[in-house]
């Protein structure tokens, strides 16, 4: 389980990063980014992706940051997922970012892994993915024409695929912070711990003088791409969140889902029922998080 | 063919240059290049945490790091955890040995690795706090009791090193 | 002259014992901490190549061509072995039943997915992992037979042609009367089971370094061999020499849990040599090879049982149907777990009559192989889970149920229908121990309380025999020849009394190498510390078989002592020599050869070897100027097999009796285990700690079998779990920390009174989880009879209650 060859950049600054995608692009080189490697690595190992060239990002220094900016939080995609874990910031101002960062692998993948390679990466197993979609988490990107921002609605195309050109570069993740007084919440079922999930949800909700004023509902592990569920956000607004409501939104919610996937550890049956299971409990703790 | 990189690693203390492929990973270049062989393999793709090392003083799994990646780190492996001078083994290892948190031994240096991480942030760590720092290390041989309990002796030791 | 060991601690030459039964810290240890074991891939020889080997993606096809050319121009590449060579050079594995074994390359055709087609010697494992997609193969593609019940259609495509079908064996065995047990029953529970593959996966997978030498046409090989004589006399065999021309240099193993060592890697890096020049060529198995097709694929059980059972509890007959999905062929050596039960089959009940009916089929799926129980703890899993469905019919306790059945204390030695005696045990005192320990009662009441609140919590309680210390004769129904598993140490003084243990294998996790110095440093009142415990290759170990069978602690206690008894008769002869009396006058105590008359006069043992290396003028005329002494044990009394497989086999029996509660999550199927106890029974603990990691160990095997592990095929043949993203080893959070106790009731027949108990608690967490999963699905009417119980599967069975 060896990688097969590539060459090797490093470039120090986001300016001769874009450049030398771009210029590699034009030559015809099939060039990769390198960022944490926490899920790139193993498939070189395993050669299913066999770049020509890696252009690592791990020199940028500019693109590891974590501050606030006009009621948002913006991460520099190369801050690692523990920097993420350990922020104040996040915690108190985006607490489901900051559940969904906990949920993500082991201490050792977050230490390397970063922000903007779980995004970039795309997998349907991944927390992230939903928890955008549930917060409308925007993204920026710069490429040879420049820098532009993508909202997360437009980002996910399918299976590990972005609106990302291939010569972009992700270099921010906004997160907008989360209003005093809405609930959230964020579960999954996995194998073991530290797993991806089969299935995952994560959500928000927002009350207005009792009943649901704006709801969002995300689930993760079932489709090609994370996705919203908007029969079950709508048919939550104006609706009191007591038990038996959430519990209908949840079996809306996962009626409503495209055919899931299936693999060894689950069928597209079951990730559908646990689509039910965790929505119902992820939208009861929300409810009860929410004031 | 592709292009060899100069690259200069500081592992245990001491600085390496070499010139590497690209593509060889951080744990062949520890074990293949440097020979030091005390960081083992697993599944070189990253589930079982047999080659965790530091880098920069942060756990990582080091098959799934390229050795031009840590390009200009600091690397700490299990064979920098002994006493330079005096070859003593560190409170960690002693506490592996003496509450037998260890059989076969493969996966212990990955162990002892994050151990070292999770106690230099919490000297003193609850059992769920144990668990939830070395859940992507796999065992084989333990069922990890033994391990938990070598965490724990090994934060006693560490603290009433620091006391005294 | 015929040697005594002794058999219990207090026999040894020490007015207390220091070591034997003690906590103590491992000799192994420091070593293994620091990082400086040289486990095999640690090793580099001068001019060594590495060996990377392709392998078929398919279950089942004709190699019709295999074209290397464009690989041996890859610079860096060194030599590129095909079937063509090996059809020339080497000869298919041998097998128990013989007949059913493939060459280390495919010559004709592939019989699983990974079977390896053609393999490349480089510099580097990353040059010869790019040679291979250079290699070009042409396969004539054949229709897989991807499950037993296809194998056994009539029209079957067959594996090896030449066997004319794929049944390696068909046997069914007969003990006692068991159609009027069944007919005179008053119940009949019964019930079919499958059993997933699981395996092995210790955190090192195969390695090996094997160089050919040209000039005097031998071997040596390098590598995790867990058992090296067996190792290099299958490879003498397999690649045409003579035995004493094949060493093999066994090296710290990162665990094995069944068998370590690499038939087809070890062949294929030894004729790359070959093929090289005699350049050592290394090859490191990855750990998708490993899943693929290394020796970690175990048990692929479809069963159909039954047990006999009388209005009052009594359990009468056993039956048991299992075809065994051997996988293609028999080179794993597979075959014998089928075999193994028949050393307990009965497990701790007295139980009048059993049949046994076997079918060992072959299929395309990877050559199954042992892992640590060999084949017993599925079978427990069958036996103990009718017990409770016995005891539900009855509307009984379980824990009462067993009681009532099990084997008494004054009923040992006892032959069971199967023909192995149990040599010890008191079972009623160890279940009366877990249920005092695990306050069973109020389990049943908090579990009763949980029930009321709609929770599907349950409880197992089960009781197993783990055969211990193996012999040949267990797995002669499967075409295994021989009595006798020779197991050899040599003890040995040098010139200034420091010791030296000679074994013939390595370490391997389990201890053995403390137990051996253990033992010695106690029987010559030395330090543990200052005994030295050294792995000799296989040229010049004493015969050895290594670790296996939960055998090799017993045995090697009985090979060192038999070595310390022979070499203290000497030390005799020359102190009785010196102090001119007899050497029956003279005894061993303490480390001190003393007059028993007058125990203030005597010598150290050091003096006494330093005499006899250095002043042969003191020695009784005629002696061997010898301080060294050579012992070989095996168990006694071991018998041959009758006409339906009935023999002495298993020299030990421990016990142990399992407590689980377990709650199932309703919603989505999936289980938590709350509470675990222990209470085992596995005679003299030799060394506390080697006994309970042991026994914590196999219970995290166990777990991950009864709930998380699993080797999945499709339809056809191919296998869908090749990575341990898939391949679920419990992690510190699946493994419960269970509560342990134990009692001590020695052998009479081992040494020290020592039982093995090195399988341990993996033949009996399977059974105890799942007999705790169906307590608590009881209340529900449903059942699952399938492992693991994953949540998939669990939330269908839930959802048969919730559609009705
Ligand atoms: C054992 C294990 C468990 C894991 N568990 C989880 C889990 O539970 N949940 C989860 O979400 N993930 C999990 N992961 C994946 C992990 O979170 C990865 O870190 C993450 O998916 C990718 O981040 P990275 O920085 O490592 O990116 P890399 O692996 O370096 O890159 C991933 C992909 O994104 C592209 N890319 C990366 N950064 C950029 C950028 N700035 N701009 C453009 N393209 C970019 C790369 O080209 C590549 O295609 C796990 C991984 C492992 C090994
Ligand atoms: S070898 Fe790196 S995680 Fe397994
Ligand atoms: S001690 Fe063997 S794998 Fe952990």
């Amino acid at each position: 389980m060896k990688p097969a060859s590539f060459d090797y950049h490093a470039p120090p600054t986001l300016a001769e990063a874009v450049e030398l995608m771009a210029r590699l692009h034009e030559e015809g080189v099939d060039a990769k980014i390198l960022a944490g490697g926490q899920s790139l690595m193993p498939m070189l190992a395993m050669r299913v992706a066999r770049p020509e060239v890696l252009v690592d990002l791990g020199k940028i220094k500019s693109l590891d940051y974590i501050r606030e900016e006009s009621g948002a939080i913006a991460i520099g995609a190369m801050t690692s997922k523990r920097a993420a874990e350990a922020s104040a910031l996040i915690e108190r101002q985006q607490p489901l970012f900051h559940a969904a960062t906990k949920l993500v692998g082991h201490r050792q993948i977050r230490n390397r892994g970063s922000v903007g390679g779980s995004f970039a990466h795309a997998d349907p197993a991944s927390e992230y993915p939903a928890v955008a979609l549930v917060l409308d988490i925007v993204f920026k990107a710069v490429g040879p024409e420049g820098e532009r921002t993508i909202p997360a609605g437009d980002f996910f195309v399918t299976y590990m695929t972005t609106s990302l050109e291939s010569t972009e570069v992700l270099t921010e993740v906004r997160l907008p912070v989360l209003p005093a007084g809405t609930g959230w919440a964020i579960q999954e079922f996995a194998r073991r711990n530290g797993d991806l999930a089969l299935a995952g949800v994560a959500t928000t909700l927002k009350l207005a003088a009792g009943v649901c004023a704006d709801v969002r509902l995300a689930a993760f592990g079932v489709n090609a791409t994370a996705v919203r569920l908007t029969g079950a956000e709508e048919f939550l607004r104006g609706k009191r969140p007591d038990r038996a409501v959430l519990a209908q939104a949840a079996a809306m919610a996962a009626n409503d889902l495209d055919e899931p996937m299936s693999c060894v550890h689950a069928s597209a049956d079951y990730r559908r029922h646990l689509i039910r299971v965790l929505a119902e409990r992820c939208l009861l703790e929300a409810a009860a998080r929410a004031i | 063919m592709t292009t060899k990189q100069r690259i200069c690693i500081t592992v245990n203390g001491v600085r390496h240059e070499r010139e590497v492929e690209p593509r060889l990973t951080l744990v062949d270049f520890l074990r293949h290049e440097l020979y030091l062989g005390g960081t083992h393999v697993g599944c070189e793709h990253g589930i079982c945490g047999v080659c965790t090392v530091l880098i920069d003083g942060r756990s990582a799994r080091s098959c799934l790091a390229l050795a031009v990646q840590a390009d200009g780190c600091d690397v700490t492996t299990v064979e920098g955890l002994r006493d330079g001078a005096t070859a003593q083994l560190h409170p960690i290892q002693q506490a592996f040995v003496e509450a037998h948190g260890l059989q076969c031994g493969f996966c212990t240096p990955g162990f002892m690795m994050t151990t070292l991480e999770l106690l230099t942030e919490n000297a003193d760590p609850s059992d769920d706090e144990i668990k939830e720092a070395l859940g992507g290390n796999l065992c084989r041989c333990t069922g990890y009791e033994s391990i938990i309990a070598s965490v724990r002796l090994a934060a006693r030791r560490l603290r009433e090193q620091q006391g005294a | 002259m015929a040697i005594k060991i002794p058999t219990l601690p207090e026999q040894l030459p020490t007015t207390q014992p220091r070591f034997v039964g003690k906590e103590i810290k491992r000799v192994e240890d420091p070593g293994l901490v620091a990082g400086t074991a040289a486990f095999i891939d640690n090793l580099s020889l001068p001019g060594m190549l590495h060996c990377a080997i392709l392998r078929s993606p398919h279950p089942h096809a004709r190699v019709v061509k295999v074209d290397v050319r464009a690989a041996e121009a890859l610079p860096g590449v060194f030599a590129v072995l095909t079937g063509e060579d090996v059809r020339r050079w080497a000869n298919p594995a041998y097998t128990a039943p013989e007949g059913w074994g493939g060459y280390c390359i495919a010559v004709d055709k592939v019989r699983f997915v990974g079977e390896p087609v053609a393999a490349v010697a480089a510099v580097s494992r990353y040059v010869a992992e790019d040679a291979l997609e250079l290699i070009e193969v042409e396969y004539d593609v054949l229709k897989p037979v991807p499950t037993p019940a296809v194998a056994m259609a009539a029209d079957a495509p067959i594996l090896f042609e030449e066997r004319g079908g794929n049944v390696i064996q068909s046997r069914v065995y007969n003990w006692g009367d068991v159609d009027r047990v069944f007919a005179e029953a008053d119940h009949v529970v019964g019930n079919t089971f499958r059993w997933n593959r699981v395996g092995a996966n210790p955190t090192e997978t195969f390695g090996c370094i094997c160089q050919w030498d040209t000039v005097d046409n031998a071997l040596t090989c390098y590598g995790s061999y867990g058992t090296p004589r067996f190792w290099a006399m299958g490879r003498a065999m397999a690649l045409n020499l003579p035995t004493n021309k094949v060493k093999v240099i066994p090296q710290p193993q990162g665990g094995a849990f069944g068998g370590k060592g690499g038939p087809r890697g070890t062949d294929i890096a030894a004729l790359l040599s070959r093929k090289a020049g005699g350049r050592p060529v290394k090859y490191i198995e990855d750990r998708m090879e490993y899943l693929l097709a290394g020796f970690g694929q175990s048990w692929d059980r479809h069963y159909d049982a039954a047990l006999a059972v009388k209005a009052d509890g009594t359990v009468t007959g056993f039956r048991v149907r299992l075809i065994d999905d051997q996988g293609a062929g028999a080179e794993g050596w597979g075959t014998i777990s089928v075999a193994k039960p028949l050393a307990a089959f009965t497990g701790s009940y007295r139980i009048e009559a059993a049949r046994y009916d076997t079918v060992l089929v072959a299929t395309n799926r990877a050559p199954t192989g042992p892992y640590r129980g060999y084949g017993p703890p599925p079978h427990f899993l069958v036996l103990e889970s009718l017990m409770d469905m016995a005891a539900r019919k009855l509307d009984m306790d379980p824990a009462e149920l067993r009681r009532r059945n099990y084997i008494r204390p004054d009923q040992f030695p006892y032959t069971i229908p199967s023909g192995n005696e149990y040599d010890s045990g008191n079972y009623e005192a160890v279940l009366d121990k877990v249920l005092a320990m695990s306050d069973y009662r109020g389990l049943r009441e908090s579990q009763a309380r949980g029930r009321a609140d709609g929770r599907l919590i349950g409880i197992g309680v089960v009781s197993t025999v783990e055969p211990g210390v193996f012999d040949w004769n267990a797995y002669a129904t499967v075409g295994v020849q021989g009595i006798g598993v020779p197991e050899g140490a040599k003890v040995a003084f040098d010139m200034l009394g420091n010791l030296t243990v000679v074994v013939g294998f390595n370490l391997q996790g389990q201890g053995q190498f403390t137990v051996a110095a253990q033992v010695a440093a106690d029987y010559w009142g030395l330090d543990v510390c200052a005994v030295k415990v050294a792995s000799a290759s296989t040229d010049i170990a004493p015969p050895s078989f290594g670790q296996g069978g939960s055998r090799l602690g017993v045995a090697i206690t009985g090979a060192v002592l038999g070595a310390c008894e022979k070499l203290k008769a000497v030390f005799c002869q020359v102190v009785a020599h010196l102090m001119q009396t007899t050497p029956e006058q003279v005894e061993l105590m303490d480390g001190r050869l003393r007059l028993k008359a007058n125990p203030q006069v005597g010598m150290s043992v050091a003096e006494v070897a330093g005499t006899m290396l250095g002043r042969s003028d003191l020695l009784p005329p005629g002696m061997e100027p010898s301080p060294e002494a050579t012992f070989v044990w095996t168990a006694e009394g071991r018998t041959m097999p009758d006409d339906q497989g009935r023999c002495r086999s298993y020299l030990t029996g421990a016990n142990a009796t399992h407590v689980v509660m377990v709650e199932i999550d309703r919603d989505t199927g999936r289980t938590d285990i709350l509470k675990y106890f222990i209470v085992d029974d596995c005679g003299t603990r030799l060394n506390l700690a080697n006994v309970e990691g042991q026994l914590q160990g196999a219970l995290a095997q166990g777990v991950g079998a009864a709930l998380y592990e699993e080797y999945v095929y499709n339809d056809e043949g191919q296998p869908l779990v090749t990575t341990f993203v898939d391949y679920l080893i419990p992690t510190i959070h699946e493994v419960p920390m269970a509560t342990k106790d134990f009692i001590i009731t020695p052998s009479p027949v081992a040494p020290l009174g020592a039982k093995g108990c090195g399988e341990g608690a993996i033949h009996t967490t399977p059974a105890a989880v799942l007999c705790a999963i169906n307590d608590a699905l009881a209340p529900l009417g449903v059942e699952i009879t399938e492992t693991p119980a994953s949540p998939h599967r669990l939330w269908k069975v839930l959802r048969q209650v919730a559609e009705r």
